[in-house]
């Protein structure tokens, strides 16, 4: 039978998020969807990696605010929690630490007692620090039994520098020397009114929103605690890791470029979709399709606040690795010297407009992307340039941009496996 | 104690069947702009010959190879908005598609060609058979603990086919499966009264009936007699097998046989994993990782299969536990459930926890498409609206009661993954 025929749609509509402020000043942006019977509350702190003064600081700060508080135990919180079906989430990155509650609206209240006590009066019990560096360590040294694992720190290190930090990895002994003192005080230093932003969504009634403003406006006021000037990028163009016993080499590949706010990065997303954002992608069609090197392979944009940078990753048969290296290098090469037809770039533009209207169906994915947003200076009305940026972008562009940003000699090439 | 959450929504449906037995499932969702359309076949690794496993997941990855008519199937639900995946286990295999609700009838056309004219040329055949042997290697070859659970489900079972994992029992399978096998695999599976189409979307439920018949109606069935499944003979002495590996913690599990999916058991031992191990306040995370500090993880879990299923203890150890410890922590535990100490209060939590997580999932359309297959493949679609109230109604002494029968050494199998 024929195929019916389809639409695209020209636009996304995203509410603007309506923006409050505490009396602290904290902003507080809220997502306003009645018609869902949840509430989900985010904490963004300028609390990341690279804020920190000592190695796991920063992950241990965030994931140890609910395990004890002043008036509760960890287990009281995690018990009232779940008592009530709620729950919560943390994230942390090289530049911040998202702390994100989830409640059914009618125990919004309830889950509110806990949520509050968790940002504002954690404790970071010495004995609970002993129990989560055990832990981390013994996670972290799983991990890197992954090529994938080594190969993206590494990758990092040769991006950015050994001791740059975003580049930096720490060794796993590191841990027995992270203390609860050195944990306070980041809380202290980091989670002020000054490092925070607060974003709601669900359905936010005047009572709801009176009481994530008091929540908000009892974080403490302290400095903005800037960030000490990044050191320059050392870059290392090629790294080798030998890993014993893989049967897979993992690869990873790309190029420093720049953070969400330059004018050529949504362009660049739409190249590194071309290349390898999707599941008819040109890598995955020559990787896994045509030769069967591979299970997956997938190339994006990453976004910093002070960079950002264009990044593949692939695992693939140890005794393949060459080829497949070769393989990429062509992939990249034909994007610099042809123009990427018409159908193709029409195919990804259509793919990039659906992944945004699926991300924006519903409250927590608009509050996600309405974060995003704010963090780097936009606002929702941002969703709707973006979109049109990438139904603006040709051929030609996609080629002088592939020509100017993805020289051979400007690559960074990270392969952990068994070489031997 | 009363229960606090007075009111659960429902999944509201309605179902049909076509003339050549296709099962078809429509959910009206007004609040979504997108539309989830989910097909399920019913089978899965379980249906497979022991000589041949692996060929239901290596025939989900071959329905992507394209068709005659249409090639390649990812383009035009790309070119749509839209996305898809799919996913098989023991027991069925499940392709969905989301995309915005207006381009809904290219996701009929599509599952509807992929059903009647798949291509399964030696060329198509080769190229994702060592796609799938990549997968084989990258997520159980090449991993820390990636033969962990094959080695369990290999002890568990003696007869039953859940003896092996998705995947299939050795790479070689898969390697050796002949096109004849693969084409008969095909016809033996993949027609219409052995499939459920399900739908979520913003369209009245008349007229999704009315594309089912549209783009389905005219595929002929052929019916073939299922085979039979092995039962597995009761269990009547405690197994135990020891490995040694290159991973930096040792992981011990501990499973047991327990009833299948419509059975009283699923829910006993749904309800029992979630009083051990459901949330943070849960008993195993609260009594041997933060109490006596013996693991670093740990876990129990119900497989969930349409068969007699398994319940699983497993936890990694700290450098400082014995193994002995470990086992006998774990045996403690149940114990404790056989002596039915458990409070009002704990009971009424998971129970809680669990209407949550029901709701929250309800969130979604294409959540509520897949689950609306899966009722239906279980054979009572209607119990999708009354777990919740089976859930509630079990009681300390029923939990107490399928722990006695359960946990018994007799009935156990303990796997020993020691770090070198």
């Amino acid at each position: 039978m024929i195929q019916p025929p389809l639409t695209v749609p020209a636009s996304v509509y995203v509410q603007q998020a309506e923006q409050h402020k505490a009396l602290n000043g904290t902003p507080i942006y809220v997502i306003n969807c009645p018609e869902y019977e949840v509430v989900r509350l985010s904490f963004v702190f300028h609390a990341g990696s690279v804020t920190q003064c000592h190695p796991f600081v920063a992950s241990a700060t965030a994931n140890m605010l609910a395990e004890g508080t002043q008036h509760f135990t960890a287990q009281q919180i995690a018990e009232q929690l779940d008592y009530f079906g709620s729950y919560f989430d943390i994230n942390i990155d090289r530049d911040y630490a998202y702390i994100t509650f989830c409640a059914l609206s009618k125990f919004f209240q309830q889950t509110a007692d806990v949520i509050e006590e968790v940002l504002l009066r954690p404790t970071f019990p010495a004995a609970e620090v002993e129990i989560y560096r055990a832990k981390r360590r013994q996670q972290l040294s799983i991990e890197r039994r992954k090529v994938e694992t080594i190969a993206r720190e590494h990758f990092a290190k040769a991006m950015f520098g050994e001791s740059h930090p975003y580049g930096i990895s720490y060794p796993e002994e590191a841990y027995d020397t992270l203390t609860a003192e050195q944990i306070r005080h980041h809380y202290e230093s980091r989670y002020t009114a000054e490092n925070c932003i607060v974003v709601c969504s669900g359905k936010i009634t005047p009572e709801v929103l009176e009481r994530i403003n008091a929540i908000a406006s009892a974080i403490k006021s302290g400095e903005k605690g800037g960030v000490e000037a990044f050191p320059e990028c050392q870059t290392t163009s090629q790294k080798v890791i030998q890993h014993d016993g893989a049967v897979q080499s993992s690869i990873r590949m790309g190029r420093m470029l720049f953070p969400r706010t330059h004018e050529d990065f949504v362009p660049m997303q739409v190249l590194s979709t071309v290349l390898g954002g999707y599941f008819g992608s040109r890598l995955m069609q020559n990787l896994r399709e045509r030769n069967g090197f591979t299970y997956g392979v997938f190339s994006a944009m990453v976004n910093f606040q002070q960079a950002g940078y264009l990044a593949l990753a692939t695992q693939v048969g140890t005794e393949v690795t060459e080829q497949a290296l070769d393989e990429i290098a062509r992939e990249i090469e034909i994007l610099r010297t042809e123009l990427i037809p018409d159908e193709e770039l029409a195919l990804v533009k259509n793919i990039m407009a659906g992944e945004m209207m699926r991300i924006l169906d519903g409250p927590f994915g608009i509050a996600d992307v309405t974060t995003e947003n704010i963090l780097c200076g936009f606002d929702n009305s941002q969703i709707q340039l973006n979109l049109q940026r990438i139904q603006s972008t040709t051929p030609e562009e996609l080629r002088s941009l592939a020509q100017k940003y993805l020289a051979p000699e400007d690559l960074v090439t990270v392969v952990a496996g068994d070489f031997q | 104690m009363h229960p606090i959450f007075t009111t659960s929504s429902m999944i509201k449906y309605k179902q049909t069947t076509l003339r050549n037995g296709l099962t078809v499932i429509a959910n009206r969702d007004t609040a979504s702009r997108m539309a989830a359309v989910n097909i399920l076949y019913k089978v899965g690794a379980r249906n497979e010959n022991p000589s041949r496993t692996g060929l239901a997941h290596l025939f989900e990855h071959l329905m992507f190879r394209g068709t005659e008519n249409i090639p390649d199937f990812d383009t035009p639900v790309q070119m749509a908005c839209g996305e898809n995946n799919a996913f098989t286990n023991n027991d069925y295999t499940d392709f969905y598609i989301t995309l915005p609700c207006d381009n809904i009838e290219i996701a009929f056309w599509l599952e509807s060609d992929r059903m009647q004219w798949l291509n399964l040329s030696a060329e198509a055949c080769e190229i994702e058979k060592r796609v799938v042997i990549e997968e084989f290697r990258q997520r159980y070859l090449n991993q820390p603990y990636g033969d962990l659970n094959m080695l369990l489900r290999d002890m568990v079972y003696t007869t039953h086919p859940y003896r092996w994992a998705t995947i299939g029992l050795t790479p070689d399978h898969i390697a050796d499966a002949s096109l004849e096998e693969i084409r008969d695999f095909y016809r033996r599976f993949y027609h219409p009264s052995n499939a459920i189409l399900s739908v979520s979307a913003d369209l009245p439920e008349e007229r999704v009936f009315e594309l089912a018949e549209k783009w389905f109606g005219a595929i002929e069935d052929c019916p073939h007699k299922a085979e039979p499944i092995p039962a597995e003979p009761a269990q009547s002495e405690p197994r135990r097998l020891e490995v040694e590996r290159d991973v930096p913690a040792t992981t011990i599990v501990i499973a047991f046989h327990m009833g299948d999916r419509l059975s009283e058991d699923f829910y006993l031992g749904d309800i029992t994993s979630d009083l051990l191990a459901g949330g943070d306040s849960a008993r195993l995370y609260e009594h041997l990782i933060k109490g006596k500090k013996l693991f670093a993880s740990v876990n129990a879990y119900i497989s969930g299969d349409v068969d007699c299923g398994m319940f699983v203890f497993t936890g990694q150890l700290l450098p400082t536990t014995t193994e002995q410890e470990a086992e006998t922590a774990f045996w403690e535990e149940i114990a404790q459930l056989q002596a039915a100490a458990i409070s009002d209060y704990e009971l009424e939590k998971v129970k809680n926890k669990f209407e949550a997580n029901t709701l929250f999932g309800e969130l979604n359309v294409m959540n509520k498409a897949m689950n609306l297959g899966y009722y239906s493949m279980i054979g009572d679609l209607p119990l999708i609206n009354r777990e919740v109230e089976i859930y509630r109604s079990l009681t300390k002494s029923q939990i107490a009661d399928f722990s006695k029968r359960v946990f018994t050494p007799e009935n156990s199998s303990t796997l020993i993954y020691r770090a070198k």
